[in-house]
């Protein structure tokens, strides 16, 4: 059999379908941070409310938990499965390798994310209807629950950049993928980063505090909070640098934009300029700029951080093992697998790719050019857009008016043997070499339109033979009864 | 279809299937797919008829109506969380065993797929904005404020459940798999479309909305009347409608459920005239029955069954559903996902079942003893000594496991 584990390409002209994961799983990441670190927060008040007897500091329990429950529970829940839909579509055997290594991992996350779910109506709907002390124990229950959901998903998190231990490849267990150094940064990064998080948008509902006095005292408590988890998350971020495979930094250091650093250190900055503003000046949190914060710190700090956590993976997706463009560049005998790539050197990407027609299983005059787009969605697609906009688009990387003949060499003698140390391999015949070459060539000059005219022509072709083959059959299949 | 063709499908299917294989039986996910999608669908049930009620009762002028309404809007609000939250285990176990199926129909329609996150997203806002509007209202009987965000909440409830059901409908045709991927003899990679559904089945999912919302209302009643504050007429009318509900919408169901068999795919075979094919049907109508016979008159334990009883019957035809789906894709086409390769993992599988088992059993049974108490109770309630130790013990379980998560982590690391 020489099928291998592709699916149909999902293409996405505007954006691209790499861009439209990063935003779910952006968005996601702010709202399930920000939970958890006010899980851990609402534990720590709702015990301070028990011990000193204060109402003021359950009632802020309840403010900001209604106020978490609609914006970053109903979004986080929804977009947390998202992040399963979205990378799917985009990278089905990303999210594959994850789900069948770490299924019990996530079905164990399952178990907090229920009671999560339950303790957060708890926590808002009961203020006031139980006791303090029994509010306190819901409260510390639930911050736990919701520590225990980050725990389990940076290690499913960090196996995306690298296996816990090299010992993986060769051995294989649940352990060894989950466990190692790069979890154990990313854990202390992530946990810093939610109390940051919880801060600054706890900023958003200390604004609405009307009693002076109390609003001095949250906005001094989220201050702190602020000051000391941002500074504790840019030393593990610098931890988490170390833990990464020698080939993400290279990444880092040659593909990510010019902005990133710059973007991060400002970011950094007027992240701790806010927290020390707003403990001098509480009067000065107003909604409008705690929203703001959150907005920039969403923006300029979040987005570059986590899409550059996913360039710095490349060329892999998941394990070390899964390319980008979703075939298996590694064999791994500890989990019995084995690497695609002698497959597709041996009977060309088309005939490997379930889902290829059966017209376009053997390049020709008369299909080129969809067998070539075929290719490009098949191996570029998920890194570059063949489109104008979107991620990384191809047009940017060939020079106007290049020839075919140039792409093909380059495609023959750079793609196919790996050259790229941040691109996978990507086996091809010399034929179907030629094909994306074609394809690209006239994508580069003439765009989506050009490759559309082409193809156009080409199935009006290919119709027509089959047209006259068929009448020419018919009248064979005449002369035949007719005896002649 | 001709055999070399089936077996072209067979051999695709198999090869889509992700070489890391899964870290135990298949049989066990899905077991935990079907139970956990009863649950699932019992709350999307719950969700839709309780928001039903609270427009219902937002566009009449009886004030047990508009009572009824605010009060099923708490519930409705709750329970789209818990489907929410309780859907994420069939969703993870449908991608262990039916990867490529899973796949392949949400890449195909992947537009859709995407627009379901942010079409569930607005329609919970749309439910929580109507809430704000009237929530604090303390005269439950006024005619509500912004009736348009519940109406378009409950149309984007229903439009998300028929993205669901169609990917769902989609794995079960993988012999057009290829044939949706190409439109008008092009390749489409947009994922603009929808390419299955069958109205019958999706009418039956939703109208089982009906009854069980019916058992929620005998519920409501019964739990509601032991509060010293309690309104026994308006209970009890509400407890009637209940009943009703569970009657007429069971009927209504199993009406549909025999539409849906009667326009199932050939590929199915006999399934409607088999042994699963007519118990899910059966079950259905059953519900009716009991209602006719177990909820006359107070009915004071038989009334806290009801939710309990729609879960079974929901159960039933979950496996129902299972089987069809088991039938098609080995019975045709000879996919079996009882041969998928399995890598064991012992000790992940065993964390999952203790966690499941101690964590989530002792924390869960101390939650709900508390929302169930609390409910009952006018004023503050305090809890006795025997549940504050269950709070406490809740507390040391949850503490220990993220303990043995560091030292099992510390120790792996340290190797």
């Amino acid at each position: 059999m020489d099928l291998i584990s592709l699916y149909p390409t999902w293409y996405e002209p505007t954006v691209g379908s790499g861009w439209v994961v990063a935003l779910i799983a952006t968005f996601h990441v702010l709202a399930s941070h920000t939970s958890v670190g006010a899980a851990m927060l609402f534990a720590y008040l709702s015990h301070k409310a028990y011990r000193e007897d204060r109402e003021d500091l359950l009632d802020f329990v309840k403010k900001y938990g209604l106020f978490l429950l609609v914006f970053t529970y109903v979004a986080g829940s929804i977009t947390g499965p998202g992040i399963w839909y979205s990378t799917t579509v985009a990278s089905p055997n990303g999210i594959g390798a994850l789900i069948h290594s770490f299924v019990w991992k996530w079905a164990t996350e399952w178990v907090f994310f229920v009671i999560e779910v339950v303790g957060v109506y708890m926590i808002v709907y009961l203020v006031g209807r139980v006791d303090k002390r029994t509010h306190m124990k819901i409260s510390v229950i639930f911050g736990m629950a919701s520590l225990a959901t980050m725990l389990i998903i940076v290690g499913i998190l960090s196996f995306m950049m690298v296996p816990g231990k090299e010992q993986w490849f060769a051995d294989g267990g649940y352990l060894n993928g989950f466990y190692g150094t790069n979890t154990f940064a990313q854990l202390g990064m992530r946990m810093a980063f939610m109390f940051t998080m919880t801060a600054v948008v706890g900023g958003i509902v200390i604004a609405g505090i009307k009693d002076p006095a109390f609003k001095k005292e949250m906005a001094r408590k989220l201050g702190w909070l602020g000051i000391i988890s941002t500074l504790i998350g840019a030393a593990m971020f610098q931890w988490y640098l170390t833990s990464v495979p020698d080939q993400a930094l290279l990444v880092m250091e040659n593909r990510l934009p010019d902005y990133f650093v710059p973007s991060i250190m400002i970011v950094l900055a007027g992240t701790l300029a806010y927290f020390i503003i707003t403990m001098l000046r509480p009067q000065m949190i107003v909604q409008g700029f705690a929203g703001a914060m959150t907005i920039i710190i969403l923006v300029a700090g979040l987005w570059p951080e986590e899409t550059a956590r996913e360039s710095m993976r490349k060329p892999w997706v998941a394990g070390q093992y899964v390319y980008s463009n979703q075939v298996i560049g590694k064999d791994v005998p500890g989990m019995d697998i084995k690497s695609q790539l002698p497959t597709i050197e041996k009977v060309g990407i088309l005939k490997a790719h379930p889902f290829t027609p059966d017209h376009l299983k053997e390049v020709n005059n008369g299909n080129m050019i969809q067998a070539g787009e075929f290719i490009a969605m098949t191996y570029c697609s998920n890194c570059h857009s063949p489109s104008e906009t979107g991620i990384r688009p191809l047009h940017r990387y060939f020079p106007e008016g290049v020839s075919q003949e140039r792409v093909a060499q380059y495609v023959k003698g750079v793609l196919t043997t790996g050259n790229i140390a941040y691109m996978p391999k990507m086996p091809m015949l010399d034929s179907e070499a030629e094909a994306l070459a074609a394809y690209l060539v006239l994508n580069n000059d003439g765009g989506q339109a050009a490759v559309t005219a082409a193809i156009d022509t080409e199935i009006e072709q290919r119709e027509r033979a089959l047209a006259e083959q068929k009448a020419q059959d018919k009248v064979a299949a005449v002369d035949l009864q007719e005896g002649k | 279809m001709d055999a070399q063709q089936v077996a072209q499908v067979t051999e695709m299917m198999y090869a889509l299937r992700n070489p890391a294989g899964i870290p135990t039986f298949p049989i066990i996910f899905i077991g935990l797919g079907v139970l956990t999608f009863a649950l699932h669908i019992l709350f999307v049930q719950l969700m839709l008829g309780t928001s039903a009620i609270t427009l219902y009762g937002a566009f009449n002028n009886n004030a047990y109506w508009r009572r009824l309404g605010a009060a099923m809007l708490e519930i409705s609000k709750v329970s789209v969380s818990v489907a929410i939250v309780v859907g994420v285990a069939p969703l993870l176990f449908v991608q262990v065993v039916y990867d490529p199926h899973w796949y392949t129909s949400n890449v195909l329609s992947a537009d859709w797929v995407i627009a379901f996150i942010v079409i569930l997203i607005l329609a919970y806002w749309a439910m929580y904005y109507y809430y704000f509007q009237n929530g604090k209202n303390q005269d439950k009987t006024l005619q509500p404020k912004s009736r348009w965000s519940m109406i378009t909440s409950l149309i984007l409830m229903l439009v998300v459940g028929f993205i669901m059901h169609s990917l769902t409908s989609q794995i079960l045709h993988p012999e057009l798999w290829k044939e949706w991927y190409m439109q008008n003899g092009k390749l489409d990679y947009s994922g603009t479309q929808l390419h299955a559904y069958n109205i019958w089945r999706y009418a039956f999912f939703i109208s089982m909305a009906i009854p069980v919302t019916g058992a929620m209302l005998v519920t409501y009643r019964r739990f509601k009347s032991v509060r010293e504050d309690a309104d026994h007429d308006y209970l009890n009318w509400a407890a009637e409608v209940g009943k009703k509900w569970i009657k007429v919408g069971s009927v209504i169901s199993t009406v549909l459920y025999v539409a849906w068999m009667a326009t199932l795919p050939e590929t199915a075979g006999n399934f409607a005239t088999s042994v699963w094919g007519i118990l899910g049907g059966v079950a259905v109508i059953g519900y009716a029955l009991w209602a006719q016979l177990r909820l006359k008159g107070e009915a004071r334990f038989c009334s806290y069954m009801a939710l309990p009883m729609a879960l079974v019957i929901g159960l039933i035809v979950a496996i129902s559903r299972e089987m069809l789906r088991y039938d098609i894709l080995n019975g045709f086409f000879n996919y079996n996902f009882m041969d998928y390769k399995i890598v064991m993992d012992w000790y992940s599988t065993g964390l999952f079942f203790l966690t499941f088992a101690i964590v989530g059993g002792v924390v869960l049974s101390y939650f709900l003893t508390i929302a169930w108490k609390s409910g009952q109770t006018v004023g503050v309630y305090t809890p006795g000594a025997t549940v504050n130790k269950l709070g406490t013990l809740s507390i040391w379980i949850v503490a220990l496991w993220i303990v043995q998560f560091f030292v099992v982590g510390f120790y792996v690391w340290a190797q």
